[in-house]
C-alpha cells in the first residue's frame, strides 16, 4: 500500500494519523457501498426523505479589548495570541469557521466528519478535525460512536465552539479552562432511559488523546491515555441535571529536563521530582451541573474539580449565570471563579548545604519549579452582556468581563512581560457575531 | 366638590384620557386575542395511525428528537412546516416555550454533536396535511383551519 497523506492526516507517522486516515477511509467506503443499498430501501431502512449527506457549518467573528498591556488574554492556556499585550484588540481568540458532513447510512447507521479553523497551538489557522466518527444506533436508546468525539468533560464542552448555541460571547474560563484535554479518539457509548417524568441519560467513553499547547520551550504536548469519562445526565422539561466523572493517565514530556534536573540532586531532589513531575500521573476530574430554562429566562450553574496530583495543580472552577430573554435580545449577568487547593510555591532544594558551583544549578531549578507553580490560575470574574438575535442564524453579542486575579497569580494570563504585577484586575470588551449555515 | 373650575376641568380631560387608553388597551388585547386565535396550530396524525392523543411532553419529545416516552410499538417521525412560518414558531412557542432562534440553538448542539438531524420540512400545511393523511408513521402541526377529516387532531 502506497503512503499518501491528505491535508485532514498532518501527523502521518502517529497512531491518530493512522487512526483519523482508518476513519475517513472507513467513512468513504461504507458510504459508497451503503448507497445504492439505501436508495432502494423501504422506511424501515431509512427515515423519510431523509437525504443520505447532510452538510451544515457555523462560525464566530469576534473581537476582544484587553485593559492589561503587560500579559495576553488568550482565552485558554492552547493558542499563543491573544489580546492586551502587542495587540490591543484581538480577533484571534473567539474567531473560527467549522464545516460538517453528516453521512445517514441507514436508519441505524450514521458518520459525522467535522473539521473547524481557528487558532492553533502554533498560532497556525490549519483546519483540524474535531469530530470524525462512526455511529450504531442499536436502538432508539442506545447507541456506540467509534471514533473521535468532543470529551463530555463539563456540561458545554461538546458544544464549547458553537456560540450560537450559547448566550454568552465564550464559555466561563474560570471552569473550561480547569481541563485543557476536549477531545477523545475511541469510543462512546450512551443509554437513555425515561425517569419518572424525565429522562435519564448515561454516557460512557474510553480512549486516549494528545493535546499540543504552546510553551515557554516550544510546542509541548499532554498525552492522555486510559482516558476514561462517565457521565450522567438528567432532563425533566425545562430543568438538566449532570454528574461527570474523568480520570486519564497523562504524560507532559516537556516538563522532565526540569525534573531529571531535581533527581540529580539526591533524596531530596528525587522527592521533588516524584511529587510533581507529569509522567504517566492519574488525574481525574469531577463536574457538576444544573440549568433552569423555561425560555422567558433561564439560569445554570456548574462546579468542577480538577486533580493532577502534580505540577499543574488540584483547582476547583465554578459559575452561576443566568438572565431574561425579551423577545430577540438575551441579558446575562455571570459569577464565575477559580481557586488552587495545591501549594502554589515550594522550598525546593536546600542550597546552604551544596557547593557554590552546584548551589547555583538548584537555586536556578527552584526558580523554575516556582515560576510554574506561581503561575496557576486563581480569578474571579463578573461578566455582563446581551444577546442579540438580529437575523436568521446570525446573532450579535456584547459582553464586558472584569476580572480580580488572586494574590500573586496572574489568572489565565499568558504571556507574561517584565512590567506585569501579578494579582491585579483585568477588563475586557468583547463583541461576537455567530451564525450558522 | 372642586375648588375651582380650572382643576375641574384638567379632572374633566384626565378622566377623558383614562377612558381613551382604556379603549386603545381593550382593542390592542383584542387584536392579540385575535391574532392567537387565528394561530392556532395543532399536531395531527393519520386517521390510521394508532396515536389517539398525545400530552405536551410526548409531543416535545417527539418534535425535539427524544423518542424515549412513546407507548411501545407507537411510531411518529416529525415533520416540521419551513422555517420562518407562523405556524412552525406558534408551535414551538406552545409546545416549549421557545422561540425560533432558541429552536435554531438547539438543532445546532444536536446537529454539531452528531446527535441528531432535525425534522423534515413540508412546504405548508396543505401540503403537510396531504403527507400525514397518506402516511401512518409521521405527525406534523397544522393551522386549525386546515383540519379536515383526512387528518386525526392529537394535541
Amino acid at each position: 500500500m502506497t503512503r499518501t497523506c491528505n491535508p485532514i492526516c498532518n501527523d502521518p507517522g502517529s497512531l491518530h494519523g493512522h487512526l483519523r486516515r482508518a476513519l475517513g477511509v472507513w467513512i468513504l467506503v461504507i458510504a459508497v457501498w451503503q448507497a445504492p443499498v439505501a436508495n432502494a430501501s423501504g422506511p424501515d431502512e431509512a427515515p423519510p426523505d431523509r437525504p443520505m449527506f447532510s452538510f451544515d457549518g457555523f462560525g464566530t467573528l469576534g473581537l476582544v479589548h484587553s485593559s492589561e498591556d503587560n500579559a495576553e488574554f488568550t482565552g485558554s492556556g492552547l493558542t499563543p495570541t491573544g489580546a492586551g499585550f502587542g495587540h490591543s484588540w484581538s480577533a484571534a481568540v473567539d474567531s473560527l469557521i467549522a464545516a460538517q458532513v453528516t453521512a445517514n447510512v441507514t436508519s441505524k447507521l450514521s458518520a459525522v466528519l467535522q473539521v473547524v479553523s481557528e487558532q492553533n497551538f502554533d498560532d497556525t489557522y490549519t483546519p483540524h478535525v474535531e469530530w470524525a466518527n462512526v455511529k450504531y444506533q442499536f436502538t432508539p436508546d442506545f447507541d456506540v460512536r467509534v471514533g473521535r468525539t468532543a470529551l463530555p468533560v463539563f456540561m458545554l464542552t461538546d458544544t464549547r465552539l458553537i456560540s450560537y448555541a450559547s448566550p454568552w460571547v465564550r464559555l466561563p474560563v474560570e471552569l473550561y479552562d480547569l481541563v485543557p484535554v476536549t477531545s477523545n479518539d475511541g469510543v462512546d457509548a450512551s443509554y437513555r432511559t425515561p425517569m419518572g417524568a424525565g429522562t435519564n441519560t448515561v454516557q460512557f467513553t474510553a480512549g486516549g488523546s494528545d493535546t499540543r499547547f504552546p510553551g515557554p520551550d516550544g510546542i509541548g504536548t499532554i498525552h492522555a491515555r486510559g482516558l476514561r469519562t462517565f457521565v450522567d445526565t438528567f432532563e425533566d422539561g425545562f430543568a438538566t441535571a449532570r454528574v461527570t466523572y474523568g480520570r486519564s493517565h497523562v504524560t507532559i514530556a516537556e516538563f522532565d529536563p526540569l525534573f531529571d534536573g531535581f533527581r540529580q540532586f539526591g533524596p531530596q531532589g528525587v522527592a521533588i521530582a516524584d511529587r510533581y513531575d507529569v509522567d504517566s500521573r492519574v488525574v481525574n476530574f469531577l463536574g457538576l451541573g444544573a440549568s433552569y430554562d423555561p425560555g422567558k429566562w433561564f439560569v445554570m450553574s456548574e462546579l468542577g474539580h480538577f486533580s493532577s496530583h502534580s505540577l499543574p495543580g488540584d483547582d476547583t472552577g465554578w459559575y452561576v449565570s443566568g438572565g431574561p430573554r425579551l423577545g430577540r435580545f438575551t441579558l446575562f449577568a455571570t459569577y464565575a471563579a477559580r481557586k488552587v487547593e495545591s501549594n502554589r510555591s515550594d522550598a525546593g532544594l536546600t542550597v546552604t548545604d551544596l557547593p557554590p558551583s552546584l548551589a547555583i544549578a538548584a537555586a536556578e531549578l527552584n526558580a523554575v519549579l516556582n515560576t510554574e507553580l506561581a503561575s496557576i490560575a486563581v480569578q474571579r470574574t463578573i461578566s455582563t452582556g446581551v444577546r442579540w438575535d438580529c437575523l436568521k442564524d446570525l446573532d450579535f453579542k456584547l459582553q464586558v468581563d472584569h476580572t480580580r486575579n488572586g494574590a500573586g497569580s496572574p489568572g489565565i494570563l499568558e504571556d507574561l512581560q517584565p512590567g506585569f504585577k501579578p494579582g491585579g484586575t483585568v477588563n475586557l470588551i468583547n463583541a461576537a457575531l455567530d451564525f450558522v449555515f | 366638590m372642586f375648588n375651582t373650575a380650572n382643576e375641574a376641568g384638567v379632572a374633566r380631560q384626565s378622566k377623558g384620557l383614562v377612558r381613551r387608553a382604556a379603549i386603545v388597551g381593550v382593542a390592542v388585547a383584542l387584536a392579540f386575542a385575535n391574532r392567537s386565535s387565528i394561530a392556532d396550530v395543532v399536531a395531527v396524525v393519520s386517521p390510521k395511525s394508532a396515536i389517539t392523543t398525545l400530552s405536551k411532553s410526548q409531543i416535545e419529545d417527539i418534535f425535539f428528537g427524544r423518542v424515549a416516552h412513546l407507548p411501545a410499538g407507537l411510531q411518529a417521525v416529525p415533520l416540521d412546516q419551513p422555517e420562518g412560518s407562523l405556524a412552525r414558531e406558534e408551535f414551538y412557542t406552545k409546545v416549549a416555550g421557545k422561540s425560533p432562534a432558541q429552536m435554531k440553538a438547539y438543532w445546532s448542539r444536536i446537529i454539531f454533536t452528531g446527535r441528531g438531524q432535525p425534522p423534515r420540512e413540508m412546504p405548508n400545511d396543505a401540503d403537510l396535511r396531504k403527507r400525514v393523511a397518506t402516511d401512518p408513521t409521521v405527525i406534523g402541526y397544522i393551522d386549525a383551519s386546515f383540519v379536515n377529516d383526512s387528518v386525526r387532531v392529537v394535541f
